[in-house]
């Protein structure tokens, strides 16, 4: 049986279609990743999925009900985190918690253990209208993991976040699935689908470009990240030098700036060959392929 | 439906106005009026009225107070939450959307009602120490009158709270209903008296009103709920001219302002069960 589907689903706002004639299937103890920049409609199908929009046309099922025609009943399945997450200022950590588990009809002694997991043990009667970003999104995972269910389905996790804090939520999220629960999650960051999920579609003004494991997206694509480096100086041997490094598919200069792809492997190697010629850096970023460089790929096709 | 989720939102809508002292606060405010109409209510006399004097002293402070204070309860209720973000994350548990309404004027209700009780049944009880011959019946017909005005207005704005998309408009609505219930009615049904009857009409004591006139005066939830009391409390007038028509009954009234508890409520309902967040 499938855990997640969405049979035709279509959204229109007057006259924008969000999402068209959108199929998809996930199995038990997938995580499975929806792939695409904002304004792609990621957000729109999560919403139909839990039933918080009524969809134009088309189903969408959680374990196997329903969500149009009997949403209670599927929505007992599903722990859920919003994109934006946001709480009742005035109440504590654990009194949110407990708000939510009468109705999911979860203990509500396990609260306090729930919040130990996410770290937020020592915060657990403090009020969450004075809590940071880190610490909502982190009582987001918590809130959604009260009375286990089976399926998280969770919109851009790590959104907003500093990269110690989104690593801590991929973390959590491959804990999660090792338990059994099957993850439905958003993003728009590509390398960030590829670290965490065994399937991604990529969606694209409202319609899947592509579906598949990460394994093959990742071989099809070929992207490789970009080295920039700014420099002190710019010498006309540079780019030649630089290019005789195995490894290095190719370089060029603009203005001051060498951009190099190249296997990330051989990093080290490029800045020592700028030393040897001794030009100085100044600054020097890796910059990950873009969505752009990805829907271009598909649609060269 | 089921009981659990209604009750554990009305709890928390309860808890809420509870934390940040508005029941208090509104508490408060009743019972200190309410004490000093009593006191300094009648003109040129200090000093303790008794309660059925006091009822009509405190008239004008339910029409006019009641329905704001109701307004203030019930117009976030839901455009609020959607603004801020958590009304995504309540209704992505088992839970039916009609359920959140109902959890929430419940629990917005209760607010309200036990205010009032307090505020209004204490002043009752300290009015009842320093004077004798108190009419309990008649005090308790009033403050049951003034919860179920404020059980309308709480479910009038919990319409425009589901209807608007923004807090501010939500804002604006409950304050135009204010002014509609409070003042606009009144002047447009004296404009159209002027407009079909002359001028004299409203000065000749006279002249007997249509059958219309009295229909339409009725409506209000606010004449309701005066009609409601001088109907069972017979020192209490309201500003309906001349003798009440035949239908003017206490099941008919009471059944008005039970339409505008329930009508709007089910409004609400149906649009919300449609809404996009």
């Amino acid at each position: 049986m499938d855990i997640i589907e969405t049979r035709g689903l279509t959204k229109q706002y007057g006259d924008v279609v969000a999402i068209k004639d959108l199929s998809l299937q996930v199995k038990k103890g997938e995580i499975f990743s929806l792939l695409g920049p904002n304004g792609a409609g990621k957000t729109t199908i999560i919403k139909a999925l839990l039933g918080l929009i009524v969809p134009t046309s088309g189903q969408t099922f959680i374990m196997g009900h329903n969500v149009q025609e009997e949403g209670k009943l599927a929505r007992k399945y599903v722990g859920y985190l919003p994109e934006v997450v946001s709480f009742y200022d005035n109440l504590t950590a654990l009194q949110t918690l407990s708000f939510y588990a009468e109705l999911q009809g979860g203990n509500v002694q396990e609260n306090q253990g729930l919040l130990r997991e996410v770290g937020l043990g020592d915060h657990a009667t403090r009020k969450v209208g004075g809590y940071s970003k880190g610490m909502t999104q982190r009582l987001g995972i918590a809130q959604a993991m009260i009375g286990k269910p089976p399926v998280l389905i969770l919109d851009e996790p790590t959104s907003g976040l500093d990269p110690r804090g989104a690593w801590e939520i991929r973390k959590k999220i491959r804990e999660l699935n090792r338990e059994g629960i099957t993850i439905f999650l958003s993003s728009h960051i590509l390398s960030e689908v590829q670290e965490v999920s065994h399937r991604v579609g990529i969606l694209h003004h409202g319609t899947l470009m592509a579906l598949d494991t990460v394994e093959k997206l990742s071989k099809k694509l070929d992207l490789q990240p970009k080295l920039q480096i700014e420099l002190q100086e710019v010498k006309s041997n540079i780019v030649s030098h630089i290019k005789k490094i195995k490894g290095v598919r190719d370089a060029k200069i603009r203005d001051n700036l060498l951009e190099v792809q190249c296997d990330p492997r051989v990093k080290a190697q490029i800045i020592t060959a700028l030393e040897e010629i001794e030009v100085g850096i100044t600054n020097f970023t890796t910059v990950e392929p873009s969505l752009e460089e990805v829907f271009l790929k598909y649609t060269e096709e | 439906m089921t009981g659990k989720s209604i009750y554990a939102i009305a709890k928390k809508e309860f808890l809420d106005n509870y934390r940040n002292k508005w029941i208090i606060a509104i508490t408060i405010i009743f019972l200190i009026l309410t004490l000093v109409i009593s006191y300094f209510g009648v003109l040129g006399s200090n000093g303790w009225t008794d309660l059925t004097g006091t009822i009509s002293g405190m008239m004008a402070l339910v029409q006019y107070l009641v329905p704001i204070i109701a307004l203030m309860l019930g117009y976030a209720s839901i455009v609020g939450e959607k603004e801020k973000g958590s009304l995504s994350l309540l209704l992505s548990y088992p839970i039916k959307r009609g359920e959140v309404i109902a959890g929430k004027f419940i629990g917005l209700g209760s607010v309200l009602a036990v205010s009032i009780l307090i505020g209004f049944g204490g002043a009752g009880l300290i009015i009842a120490l320093n004077v004798s011959g108190i009419q309990w019946g008649e005090y308790l017909i009033f403050i049951v009158s003034a919860i179920l005005l404020g059980l309308a207005y709480i479910s009038l704005a919990m319409l425009f709270s589901t209807i608007c998309n923004k807090r501010s408009t939500a804002l604006g609505g409950s304050i135009f209903l204010w002014f509609l219930f409070s003042m606009i009615w009144g002047i447009i049904l004296v404009g159209i008296v002027i407009a079909n009857y002359g001028i004299d009409a409203i000065s000749n004591e006279d002249w007997v009103a249509p059958t219309w006139l009295y229909v339409f005066s009725m409506i209000n939830p606010i004449s309701s709920f005066q009609l409601l009391v001088a109907l069972n409390i017979s020192s209490v007038s309201t500003g309906i001219p001349g003798s009440f028509p035949t239908f003017y009954t206490t099941p008919i009234i009471a059944t008005i302002l039970f339409l505008w508890i329930v009508i709007p409520l089910i409004a609400a309902y149906v649009l919300f069960q449609r809404k996009d967040l």
